[in-house]
């Protein structure tokens, strides 16, 4: 650490062996220390995570309760004046709903899980487990972090100004996207471009955290740490590494192209012969494609489900041996899989686009590649299943996590299925069958996946276990209502709601009852039906929303009163990260790290320890192995 | 990469005549593009135009890599890294162009 | 704690981190580029219009080539130098590189500049106009100036404003400046047109707000919106407590009913709540006396014969005047995409050119399509005589492309000048042309003449910015990027060419790695350019 900044800030410090005191402002701000970052991450992510999830009951109260004024116990947290401006009679209106729903998409998926799995425990873990002594970029790291967290600061601020904040879904599709907020005079002052730049902020961040991640993972191995002894977490993180690198940039080029037409009036997604609500012929070239903005954004957006979706199942994958106490069942298999998941991901994006037209070879081609990725997902996911068999299980909270980890996230992988075909994908196209879907994967999935990884690791970073109880009162109702909220979601969606209905089906049923008396309409009887499930999954929503705060609870006051670990290694678990001091230091290993033998070495006949750990305590090493003295002065 | 002064010495000739088939090239693309005499194919611009273009370029742009970039001896693990983006890069641009030159954008596929 | 392989690389990878880390940037940065140019692919396969092929003027891309070309070998070279521990030699290679990338990016500004002041114009019919505007002039003759001191160009809406308008809630604050600085200039005065009332009090009576005759002010305006947002405020909150009450009544009244059946019958009593509402005062009237000419820019107004529309939801009553057009100097006329939509109406070019707006107004146009007609006769025998016919013994071989068919660019129109009017035009005027396009003064009016498009004969027109046609957006996206990538590379390389000094000394090893390093990404911007040149410029 640089001494330069120690020598400023003022008060007396004594040397140590190593390194400086190098104050508060280096040490817990502009931290270098890649732990220190990943907790950064972490916390920023998880308040993100909240306000999305309060985004959510707002718009969950539109569905159930169209024609009656949000609740006070909602609505407190408004100014006067934001009530004024973006409620009716207290009523949230269309365009609120837009504006939400499109900032709780945005929030959740790039605010909120990729920092929350990619940065926080990517950071965290990474470097431990490989035993490296920090990230290969420290300072890189460190930016990249404030990007991502200017990067948000600036899509939210953008609730506050006078177009609000984008309203165009968070697939931010043109030309809607590249229309709305045409009214305010500055553009750079609308909330839609606002979310452009932010955009590029979040994707400039996490380029650099990819570039970091994967030099990492390359060049910073311990001794003796193979490719094929690395953990699952770290071959996971190296493929989101990728994906990240790889697919973000065409976004990336889709957003600048967005801004070009929002700024400066260019045409690259306006078609020929646009006309607008209020202006007539728009005043534009023309020529353009809107079809161009969803090819790219989808060039991201499914690499994106894997970039959620791997930091989770890593953490499953940690959590699942040190749990069953033995090893992890098909390890090569599963990184293959991961890499060909990986690979797979880049060329099936248009099952997306089935809807747009775009034509029937080019719908065959990506209906085959979307039906072959499933493949490796369910190898993977079987694996893990198989691992838990015949396995001594303890159910600490962890592993209670990551066993509803997998029912959960197969649901949503194999109501994925019926989407990646083309017919099929017609009529359940933006229908709320999507969106349960994709939040079976991401809520009850990937979020319960990372939840585990919270529980795992946390007496590492803090030196203390969480509550079991408080635990337990967090796992059960969360499970529940997440159920409760997402299963209707299949059923409404076969019955034909739309999924940006923002008074949850109401309008729709009042025009279809009239025209079905000719019989012009199938779906008003169905969605009649199934229109009081509203009420159904908003409860569900808000007592969600109650099953969070035993966890808030858990996760401050266990930092200071929870169970103190016995060892450095309290789940008694192989990997590398558990052989550093708790907390880890500046640094991270007290000693020099070599490698011995694969990942999960659990309950090995040869051993009188029901785990083999990957690393050789100092004392023991002595005795131990030959090879030590021959690397001796490589560091 | 040259370690040795000798080797240097000698890759720095490499240089020279990668410059001079540079600046070469270039010419070259602009005078199939400009003189009519040198027109591939039909007047004026059309397929086989962009066709040679495109091969001056990638030449080139090989050259550049292979030579500046010293990418005619590096590490395997650089190659998987910059050759798997170009691929997906080309996956990208053929299938955008696949779905853009399907039949049903055709003016007369419906008529 | 030391990050490992800084300067040596590691064993088994044979790499050290900085150069793992520039390749994957740049494979990143081949998806981005990748990105545009399959846009670039896709826009031109789907494009609607005559994509402008071989449009750009190729002499300043060539040299920026060749200037790019030299700095990557400079650079190579540069690297070499601290290999063979030359500093000296270090600092020139990567001073010339630096110099290189000023010089590229100075033409490539120059470039830029030429495309933002060339207007061009797509009609009604869709023949497009191209060529250099007029500026406005006032009663005396002198130039009108904005008020950032800039000449104005002649593509202005005037309306005669008698009634402003203004949104409370909307009005841009700079806009209404304009106007009273306006209105100011031509003498007249802008004054509330009737009493602003309003109940400003809950339970309160009515109390002026602003009189009638009151000058339009910001702070005027500023205060009505002040008192509009809080009226709003509490008007919003004592409507929905209102309706809460009304749900809770209607629910106790039809318990198990769901709320989608009550809904039509739950209303707020608008009646009993009245007494405690605020005014709201949502715009403001202004008169103008006596009425007086505005000037709007095309973007700002949705202008309409008798009251307009400002994009800050000013309305301005008043006759909009004759708002043409004025190119100055016309100096392209094209006839591509006309032809293109009356074939696709089954009209034929001839017929579709001779009865467009611009052939039936313009004499100079209809003398300058005949030349252009006689001389593509000789052109086209020309290439029959070298190339011959098809096996049919009827078709050429070779025809003449759309575009030189149905385009009279500003170089067949100098042509025409020096051939018909024997406009003299001297060696260095033309190389300048090369760079900075037509040149006006040279050439003359006789070449480039004056013309005026009424404004309802416009369909779309722009600079030659992004906003003219995908082409032009596509184009300025990638330069413009690579252009900024260009200022970063070079930037770096300035960065190690004055500061680089001391890490030479201290670890030469270390600082050769980061200019290699450096060098790698300024390779690849070249690379990028090697096909960006080609592919806008050559096709």
């Amino acid at each position: 650490m640089s001494a330069h900044a120690a020598s400023h800030d003022g008060h007396d410090h004594s040397h140590d062996d190593h390194h400086h005191d190098p104050g508060f402002i280096k040490k817990y701000i502009f931290s270098t220390d890649h732990k220190w970052i990943g907790l950064q991450y972490g916390i920023t992510a998880m308040l993100f995570l909240a306000f999305g999830f309060y985004l959510m009951m707002v718009m969950r109260w539109s569905i159930a309760y169209p024609h009656e004024p949000l609740p006070e116990w909602m609505s407190w947290i408004f100014t006067d004046n934001w009530k004024a401006r973006w409620l009716q009679d207290g009523k949230v209106t269309g365009e609120t709903y837009n504006m939400f729903g499109a900032m709780h998409g945005t929030i959740m998926v790039f605010l909120g899980i990729v920092p929350l799995g990619f940065g926080a425990f990517g950071n965290y873990v990474t470097p431990l487990q490989i035993g490296a002594v920090d990230m290969a970029f420290p300072k890189l790291n460190m930016v990249s972090y404030w990007v991502y967290l200017v990067g948000g600061l600036i899509m939210c601020a953008s609730f506050f100004m006078e177009s609000g904040a984008a309203k165009s879904g968070w697939t931010n599709y043109s030309p809607l996207a590249g229309f709305a907020d045409g009214q305010i005079v500055n553009q750079w002052l609308a909330g839609q471009t606002q979310w452009l730049i932010g955009l590029v902020c979040l994707i400039t961040s996490s380029l650099l955290g990819s570039v970091n991640f994967i030099t990492t993972i390359i060049n910073l191995r311990a001794r003796g740490m193979t490719w094929m002894r690395l953990p699952f977490f770290v071959w996971a993180m190296l493929v989101t590494g990728f994906l990240l690198l790889l697919a973000f940039p065409p976004l990336e080029a889709a957003g600048i192209m967005q801004l070009m037409d929002r700024v400066g009036h260019s045409s690259f997604f306006m078609p020929s012969g646009l006309f607008t609500k209020s202006e007539g012929l728009a005043d534009l070239s023309g020529g353009g494609s809107p079809l161009l903005f969803q090819h790219l954004f989808w060039f991201l957006g499914h690499p994106e489900v894997y970039v959620l979706l791997l930091p989770a199942i890593a953490c499953v994958a940690e959590i699942i041996p040190v749990n069953t106490r033995k090893p992890l069942w098909g390890y090569k298999s599963m990184v293959y899989s991961l890499l060909i998941l990986g690979f797979l991901s880049f060329i099936v994006w248009a099952h997306h686009m089935y809807m747009t037209g775009m034509g029937a070879a080019v719908s065959t081609f990506f209906q085959t590649t979307t039906v072959l990725i499933s493949i490796p997902s369910v190898i993977i996911i079987t694996a893990m299943l198989i691992s838990l068999w015949g396995g001594s299980i303890r159910f600490t909270p962890p592993m209670l996590w990551a066993c509803a980890f997998i029912p959960m996230f197969g649901i949503g992988g194999l109501t994925g299925l019926p989407l990646a075909f083309n017919l099929v994908g017609l009529h359940l196209h933006d229908t709320y069958y999507v969106i349960g879907h994709f939040h079976y994967v991401v809520a009850p999935g990937i979020l319960f996946g990372l939840f585990a990884g919270v529980y795992h690791w946390y007496p590492k970073i803090t030196g203390r276990y969480m509550s079991v109880f408080l635990s337990h009162v967090h796992f059960w109702p969360s499970l529940i209502c997440m159920n409760i909220i997402f299963f209707p979601m299949l059923t409404q969606g076969m019955a034909g709601f739309h999924r940006r209905w923002y008074n949850g089906g109401d309008a729709y049923l009042d025009k279809a009852t009239a025209a079905t008396a000719d019989g012009a309409n199938v779906f008003a009887n169905t969605v009649a039906q199934n229109i009081d499930l509203n009420i159904v999954m908003s409860y569900g929503a808000w007592i969600l929303a109650i099953a969070q705060i035993p966890f808030i609870i858990n996760l401050f006051f266990s930092w200071k009163t929870g169970r103190k670990v016995e060892s450095d290694n309290p789940w008694n678990a192989t990997t590398l990260e558990w052989a550093t001091p708790t907390p880890p230091g500046h640094g991270n290993f007290t000693f020099d790290v070599a490698i011995y033998r694969g990942p999960y070495e659990y309950s090995r006949p040869d051993c009188d320890k029901d785990y083999y750990p990957q690393w050789e305590a100092p004392k023991d090493r002595q005795q131990a192995s030959a090879d030590e003295s021959a690397d001796k002065g490589h560091h | 990469m040259a370690d040795s002064i000798e080797a240097i010495h000698k890759a720095k000739k490499t240089y020279l005549l990668v410059f001079g088939a540079l600046l070469v090239g270039t010419i070259l693309t602009v005078l199939v593009a400009t003189v009519p005499a040198l027109d591939i194919g039909g007047h004026g611009f059309d397929i086989y135009d962009a066709i040679l273009g495109l091969i001056i370029a990638t030449t080139k742009s090989t050259l550049v890599a292979a030579i500046f970039m010293h990418l005619n001896h590096e590490k395997k693990l650089i190659y998987y890294v910059f050759f798997g983006a170009i691929f997906f890069f080309f996956a990208m641009g053929a299938l955008f162009a696949l779905s853009e030159s399907s039949p049903i954008w055709d003016y007369n596929f419906y008529k | 704690m030391e990050i490992p392989y800084i300067v040596n690389p590691r064993k088994d990878t044979g790499l050290i981190n900085s150069k793992i880390a520039i390749w994957l940037f740049l494979a990143s940065e081949v998806m981005l580029f990748g990105g545009f140019f399959s846009a670039y692919v896709y826009l031109r396969m789907g494009a609607d219009y005559p994509w402008p092929e071989r449009t750009l003027p190729v002499l300043p891309g060539l040299i920026n080539t060749f200037i790019l070309i030299g700095s990557s070998v400079t650079v190579v070279f540069a690297w070499v130098a601290l290999k063979l521990g030359n500093w000296r030699q270090f600092q020139v290679y990567m001073a010339i590189t630096v110099a290189c990338a000023a010089i590229f990016m100075v033409l490539k500004g120059i470039e830029y500049n030429v495309k933002f002041h060339h207007q061009a114009a797509r009609l009604n019919d869709y023949t497009v106009v191209e060529g250099h505007l007029g500026y406005e002039k006032d009663s005396e003759g002198e130039y009108s100036l904005d008020r950032h001191g800039k000449k104005i160009e002649e593509n202005m809406i005037r309306v005669v404003a008698e009634k402003l308008t203004f949104s409370v809630k909307r009005f841009h604050a700079p806009w209404v400046n304009e106007m009273l600085s306006e209105a100011k200039r031509n003498g007249s005065e802008i004054k509330l047109a009737a009493d602003i009332k309003a109940i400003t009090e809950e339970g309160g009576k009515e109390e002026p707000l602003a009189k009638a005759g009151d000058p339009l002010s910001l702070e005027l305006l500023e205060k009505i919106k002040q008192t509009q947002i809080e009226a709003l405020e509490h008007n919003a909150a004592l409507r929905t407590d209102a309706l809460r009450l009304e749900w809770k009544e209607a629910k106790e009244a039809n318990p198990g009913k769901r709320g989608w059946q009550l809904a039509s019958d739950v209303n707020i009593d608008m009646e009993a709540l009245k007494p405690r509402l605020l005014s709201e005062v949502s715009s403001v009237e202004f008169t103008v006396d006596p009425p007086t000419l505005l000037l709007f820019k095309p973007r700002d107004i949705k202008e309409s014969p008798t009251s307009s529309r400002l994009r800050d939801d000013t309305v301005i009553d008043g006759a909009m005047g004759a708002s043409p057009m004025v190119f100055h100097n016309l100096d392209a006329i094209d006839f591509q995409w006309l032809v293109m939509k009356a074939k696709e109406k089954g009209i034929s070019p001839e017929a579709a050119i001779a009865d467009s707006w611009l052939m039936k107004k313009s004499e100079f146009v209809r003398e300058a399509w005949a030349w252009h007609l006689a001389r593509n006769e000789k052109r086209q025998a020309e290439l029959t005589k070298d190339y011959g016919f098809k096996e049919d013994g009827k078709t050429p071989k070779r025809t003449l492309t759309h575009k030189e068919l149905y385009r009279l660019g500003w170089k067949d129109l100098g042509e025409m000048g020096v051939e018909k009017q024997q406009v003299k035009i001297s060696g260095f005027d033309k190389i300048k042309e090369e760079f900075k396009g037509p040149n006006y003064e040279a050439r003359g009016e006789k070449t480039f003449p004056h013309i005026s498009i009424p404004r309802e004969e416009i369909r779309h027109a722009a600079k030659f910015t992004p906003a003219w046609n995908t082409y032009y957006a596509i184009y300025f996206t990638i330069t413009g990027l690579h252009g900024l990538h260009v200022i970063g590379g070079a930037l770096v390389l300035l960065y190690y060419l004055v500061f680089g000094r001391k890490m030479f000394l201290s670890n030469p090893e270390w600082f050769a790695n980061r200019v290699e390093v450096g060098g790698l990404f300024w390779h690849f911007v070249d690379l990028v350019w090697i096909f960006a040149f080609p592919i806008f410029y050559l096709m």
